[in-house]
């Protein structure tokens, strides 16, 4: 329990430290690592074996990705569409450009409420804005209703996931924080346990809070509904006993009909937990006299997406439905957890979203958190191909170096130039390779391994062996021995 | 009060500029969307008698109680499963059939009740909008005879009717079902339900912790 007390992640890009050095506490943590890897296989496990029993399970993901492209090539159409339905049926549609002006406007909606209280359903937009901390500065106490949330929020800790926040709290660490806030000394680890302490400790909260704010998972620019979807139920409290809801949703949030959602709450719980359906899904559209809340607001978050969308190798970073299958088969974010990518959005779709979201000025270094090995893009139901996206920024990122005054500084940058130079002659390659293999005999082994380089070398050495230079090069080789079978090749032909 | 309308209108010219709906004159967005692939499985292939087995095994699979009965028998059976919750006091729609509100027990007919009284019954009777077997899943459209939405959620344990006939086998088709969007929806598939600790399936977190489900056999 202690590491999570100790140190508080910082999920803040402009404030969270490069990748590799944020990933070291989390790789020198065995606890927090065998937490992650256990809930990641158990989802992963479940999930390949409900995606193998959909025989069209190829023909759905062209259908979701097909959807979702279309809806942000008319974003602005159907972003009218669903404000002029929406506000027909009762809504109030807010707009706001960037995270500043989303939490002016939701705190301001609570302060004519004159709400002390607000309960929340899971929204990984509101923790992109920052939602929480500026509501408590202003005086309103936020209660996260979601368990996993709830976990965090009692803990002082960071989702590490965008589905399972809390994966990489174990159930004695629940416990702990539990009996520690609730004031329950004799609760026990098992989880029934936990989930019903939790239960009760909320219920209170739900039947007398008049105001609640969570996301959309969707949408629907048709009707003007929105969707929400959920397992516990703690969603469905939120959308109908308080007196005022306040909907937070990212502009790209829109499908275009009703309908759409056949392919994808077929893929969505799929992908996200595993489930052919999770336990409780709600539209709404507007206001409905007599059930659920009687004010409705939608704050519609722009934060940048538009200018992701002019980008077309980009765009499709915005297709994404949030259902985490891309970290849960990623190997990196196997080892690492989510609180090393230093943002709400972790794993490979954080890594192609969250440098975007700060405009390519912070979270530099997650574009390189990855292997490109496509297991994301092999998962992703809506089919976004985040290695072409990681290629695209990586190269921004270079752009950005290039034009840097110190650049002669950097070794990296030195090195390619260097190899540049080396590369673009063929005797010049030919002289730095007889050089190398002789600088490299001084390091290398009886057992024809390097172990140990200096300077900029160890940072190779110091987490895996290099093999050493081989006494011919592969041109020498060829050259000695084939000039003659390469022409009677070509006759033959 | 809303935004300034300053951020709406830079948002959205921001939006126009950045994709190509108003470069092409000619485009339209509704014969773009209609021409969308649509290539995975609209309508089942399974018998009536097997997609209604289908439905009863995903139920159970959630942990929900399944029972089958006649369109003759229902009011017996509803009085049964009552009988055999052990419970007193049910909440019933405004517009459920007199019929199934049993004799015996304690009901507060959903005219407006307020939601300290809904939080007081320990148990709600309903019917249904839909079942999609594949999926084991209910839709509420939330009429008169499936209430409001709060009464689904407060009480503890729901039985949910839901006729054979109403019993779809995938998705689309109970979107075919649906000739307007409704303004209403909740999709249930089984018990509410959490994994967020250590992944192990908990059942009974906030929504009712039971359902069960009568399924009446109207098609033969």
């Amino acid at each position: 329990m202690s590491q999570t007390a100790a140190a508080h992640p910082q999920l803040d890009p402009t404030l969270a430290l490069p990748f590799p050095q944020a990933a070291l506490p989390v790789l020198r943590n065995p606890q927090l690592r065998r937490n992650v890897a256990h809930a990641i296989d158990v989802i992963q496990a479940k999930r390949s074996l409900l995606v193998a029993e959909k025989t069209d399970w190829q023909q759905l993901r062209q259908a979701a990705s097909a959807i979702r492209a279309h809806a942000l090539d008319n974003l602005a159409y159907y972003l009218e569409q669903f404000e002029t339905r929406c506000t027909a049926a009762g809504g109030t549609v807010h707009w706001a450009a960037d995270a500043a002006e989303a939490r002016q406007i939701i705190l301001d909606l609570l302060r004519q409420e004159s709400a002390t209280e607000v309960i929340k359903i899971k929204t990984m937009t509101s923790a992109e804005i920052q939602l929480n901390p500026s509501l408590e500065a202003a005086g309103i106490r936020v209660f996260e209703t979601d368990l996993a949330e709830l976990i965090l929020q009692l803990g002082n800790d960071e989702p590490s996931h965008i589905v399972v926040p809390a994966l990489h709290v174990n159930r004695s660490q629940v416990r702990e924080i539990f009996a520690r806030r609730m004031g329950l000394e004799n609760l026990s680890d098992d989880p029934q346990a936990l989930t019903a302490a939790a239960r009760t400790y909320l219920r209170r909260k739900f039947l007398t809070v008049p105001a609640a704010i969570g996301g959309a998972n969707f949408l629907i620019a048709e009707t003007g509904s929105v969707a929400v979807i959920e397992s516990e139920g703690n969603g469905r409290m939120c959308l109908t006993l308080p007196r005022t809801l306040i909907t937070l949703a990212g502009i790209e949030k829109v499908l275009p009909r009703f309908q759409d959602l056949a392919v994808m709450l077929q893929v969505l719980a799929r992908s996200a937990t595993g489930e052919r359906m999770n336990p409780y899904t709600s539209l709404w559209t507007g206001i409905t006299p007599g059930d659920g809340p009687q004010r409705f607001h939608v704050v519609l978050l722009d934060n940048q997406r538009s200018s992701i969308l002019s980008r077309p190798i980009e765009r499709q970073t915005l297709k994404c439905i949030r259902c985490a299958a891309c970290m849960n088969a990623c190997p990196v974010y196997r080892q690492t957890g989510g609180h090393a990518y230093g943002s709400v959005y972790p794993g490979p779709i954080g890594a192609i979203l969250t440098p975007q979201l700060m405009r390519m000025q912070h979270a530099k270094s997650l574009p390189y958190a990855s292997s490109l090995c496509g297991a994301c893009y092999e998962v992703c139901p809506v089919k976004i191909n985040i290695p072409e996206v990681l290629i695209d920024l990586r190269a921004k990122v270079t752009d950005q170096e290039r034009g840097r005054f110190n650049r002669f500084l950097d070794p990296m940058y030195l090195g390619m130039k260097i190899a540049n130079f080396l590369f673009a002659k063929a005797w010049r390659f030919r002289a730095a390779q007889r050089l190398a293999r002789i600088g490299l005999r001084l390091f290398t082994a009886g057992d024809g391994w390097i172990h140990s380089l200096p300077g900029l070398g160890a940072k190779w050495t110091q987490t895996r062996d290099l093999r050493g230079l081989p006494s011919e090069t592969f041109r020498n080789w060829w050259a000695a021995r084939t000039p003659v079978s390469v022409e009677s090749n070509k006759e033959a032909k | 009060m809303s935004a300034p309308p300053t951020s709406r209108q830079r948002i959205l010219d921001r939006v126009r500029q950045s994709t190509h709906s108003s470069a092409d004159p000619d485009y339209n967005p509704e014969t773009a969307y209609a021409a969308l692939p649509r290539t995975f499985i609209l309508r089942g292939q399974l018998t009536a008698e097997v997609r209604i087995q289908l439905m009863i095994e995903r139920l159970r699979e959630y942990g929900a109680e399944v029972v089958e009965c006649l369109p003759e028998v229902l009011p017996a059976s509803i009085a049964a499963q009552l009988a055999a919750s052990a419970k007193q006091t049910f909440a019933a729609p405004l517009g459920l059939a007199a019929e199934w509100l049993a004799g015996g027990f304690n009901w507060k007919v959903d005219d407006g009740l307020r939601i300290e009284e809904i939080e007081a019954v320990e148990g709600v009777v309903t019917a249904a909008f839909c079942g999609v077997a594949n999926s084991g899943t209910i839709a509420l459209h939330h009429s008169v005879t499936e209430g409001r939405r709060v009464l689904t959620l407060l009480p503890d344990w729901h039985l949910c009717i839901l006729r054979a006939s109403q019993v779809v086998e995938t998705l689309p088709e109970y979107f075919d079902r649906c000739h307007v969007p409704p303004n209403l929806v909740t999709w249930i598939s089984g018990p509410s339900a959490t994994a967020d600790i250590e992944m192990t399936r908990i059942q009974g977190v906030h929504g009712p912790r039971f359902l069960h489900v009568i399924l009446v056999r109207d098609v033969v």
